[in-house]
């Protein structure tokens, strides 16, 4: 549905985007993670047709963006940063303006509105204007604009921004609701609001892509296991350190004499349980807690743009 | 386009531009008529649309200021940008609901010919074609303003800029007495906009400066559409 193609992006001397390809199959929640000045907004702007790339191309649904624009910019749906409101305007005549814009019926525009308005939550608010609106609802609108028409793209750049925690997470809902019908690109530089949303990341470090995965994968590449053990930090841990698949071995504290706490990592496929039974069976050892380490995805975008400097 | 042009229309009463372009239009224009043509006691109002034609040049940025500059200091503007609208009908729009908010004032100001008309006498002819060049002249106020709100990111540097530009188009022949460089002054000459209204202040109908006129507008409306679109492939 969305495709990028060897995409970059010169501002003068600076590379903002460097040879960006990636795409997006229809149905998918996209999730473009990266620091500020990563790209993310420029890659949002390029794919909108806010912004023309300086090489590459980018085409949605089959139809070249910078050839077909029209055709393009019609399977789109976009909510910048900042909310493109006109603050004069009742909430009602702002949806009827992007539904003319997005070129919908006009005999099938106030149904439309009434469907939007009521997957939003803005019905109560249509005939109020916009400027006397709060943060909260000032996105929805946003939000909702970028719906009208039915779009199968919906792009949004940190929906959540300058939302209190009610809102974000009304604000995330409303875009789980959308995986499946439509595919959406969602950047944010929260991590665990991509982690709940998302099916794949994209992480962006100096305009350049250094992680495209889906979020499964992400976390199978290394996996860690927590054990505590009924034995002696010093009889253990040469022990485990000779175990093959074992990479790193952390001590992470003492919780009762006697007992050592470590963090095992190993290779996401590697039988590191299997290997650590037959060891501290073999010493005649218990093993008194094994659980999994959930990598959460902080680390993942640490390690990841840590990896790549 | 139609989208555009009903959003700016709305737009236009909903907030003070209207009003203040037509309130101040319409008072000095009343203060003319009253002047010239009531206490004068004269049924010519060929005097008083040239008068009205010098307000076009201090009032159109009024009208033009948020149309461009207004979009980007909102960030509306990538509300239109990544429509399936084209910058040509964007821009198209936005200017034909200037010239609608335009032609509504010059209007109201057919009271002055009906008041002529009743008590005194009105050529109708010249006074029709002083009312042509009247509104061409605005329009193409308009059109200069719009492309130089293209530039301007805050309104208010929109109109600084917009009154300077049409003073230079309008007063460019008498600037042009000062220029020594022969092609700089033949252009300053040509694009003068103030020899083009001439005819139409005398009730003569000129085709080569109707022409003009039509011409001009396109030729800034056209630039506009370009330095949008070159903005796209440059702006960080």
């Amino acid at each position: 549905m969305i495709v990028f193609d060897q995409v970059s992006k010169r501002y003068g001397a600076y590379q903002a985007l460097s040879e960006l390809s990636f795409s997006a199959p229809k149905g998918q929640v996209l999730g473009l993670l990266g620091q500020n000045g990563a790209g993310k907004t420029t890659a949002m702007n390029i794919l909108t047709g806010c912004l023309a790339p300086s090489s590459g191309k980018v085409s949605i649904g089959g139809f070249d963006l910078l050839a077909q624009p029209r055709e393009a910019k019609r399977l789109l749906g976009y909510l910048p940063e900042q909310a493109p409101l006109y603050d004069e305007m009742t909430v009602r005549a702002y949806l009827r303006f992007a539904c003319e814009l997005k070129e919908v019926q006009r005999s099938a525009i106030p149904k439309h509105i009434a469907q939007i308005g009521e997957k939003t939550g803005l019905n109560d608010v249509m005939d109020r204007k916009i400027g006397n609106l709060s943060k909260g609802y000032r996105q929805r609108v946003g939000f909702a604009q970028a719906l009208c028409g039915s779009p199968e793209v919906i792009v949004l750049d940190e929906p959540t921004v300058g939302l209190d925690p009610r809102q974000s997470s009304e604000m995330r809902g409303l875009v789980k609701a959308l995986s499946g019908e439509h595919t959406v690109l969602f950047s944010s530089h929260i991590l665990s609001e991509v982690q709940s949303i998302c099916d794949r990341i994209i992480i962006l470090h100096h305009g350049r892509i250094i992680c495209d995965s889906a979020l499964q994968a992400l976390r199978q590449g290394e996996r860690r296991l927590r054990a505590v053990v009924a034995c002696g930090e010093g009889m253990l841990l040469p022990r485990l350190r000779q175990l093959k698949s074992v990479k790193y071995v952390q001590v992470e504290r003492l919780s009762e004499a006697g007992t050592t706490q470590v963090v095992l990592t190993a290779e996401g496929d590697a039988p590191v349980e299997r290997e650590l039974f037959t060891l501290l069976s073999g010493l005649q050892t218990p093993i008194l807690r094994l659980s999994p380490v959930e990598d959460s995805l902080e680390e993942i975008f640490l390690r990841a743009t840590g990896d790549a400097g | 386009m139609r989208a555009i042009f009903r959003r700016e229309m709305q737009s236009y009463f909903y907030t003070p531009a209207a009003y203040v372009f037509m309130g101040v239009f319409l008072m000095l224009g009343s203060v003319f008529f009253a002047v010239g043509n009531l206490s004068a006691r004269s049924s010519n109002l060929l005097n008083l649309l040239s008068q009205l034609s010098y307000l076009w040049m201090l009032l159109s940025p009024v009208l033009t200021m948020r149309l461009l500059a207004g979009e980007r200091r909102r960030h509306t503007d990538q509300l239109l940008y990544s429509s399936p609208c084209s910058l040509g009908a964007l821009v198209g729009g936005k200017y034909l609901a200037a010239c609608a908010v335009l032609l509504l004032t010059v209007a109201a100001t057919f009271v002055y010919a009906l008041i002529v008309a009743i008590y005194g006498r009105l050529y109708l002819a010249e006074t029709l074609v002083g009312y042509l060049g009247l509104i061409l002249q605005g329009c193409a106020f308009l059109a200069l303003d719009l492309f130089v709100s293209c530039f301007a990111r805050s309104q208010m540097t929109a109109v600084i800029v917009g009154v300077g530009a049409n003073l230079l188009v309008w007063l460019s022949d008498v600037v042009a007495s000062a220029v020594t460089v022969e092609a700089l002054r033949y252009v300053l000459k040509f694009i003068s906009l103030y020899q083009r209204f001439a005819p139409f202040a005398r009730g003569q109908l000129s085709f080569s400066n109707v022409l003009y006129y039509l011409l001009f507008i396109f030729i800034m409306l056209f630039m506009s559409v370009r330095v949008i679109d070159a903005r796209r492939w440059s702006e960080a």
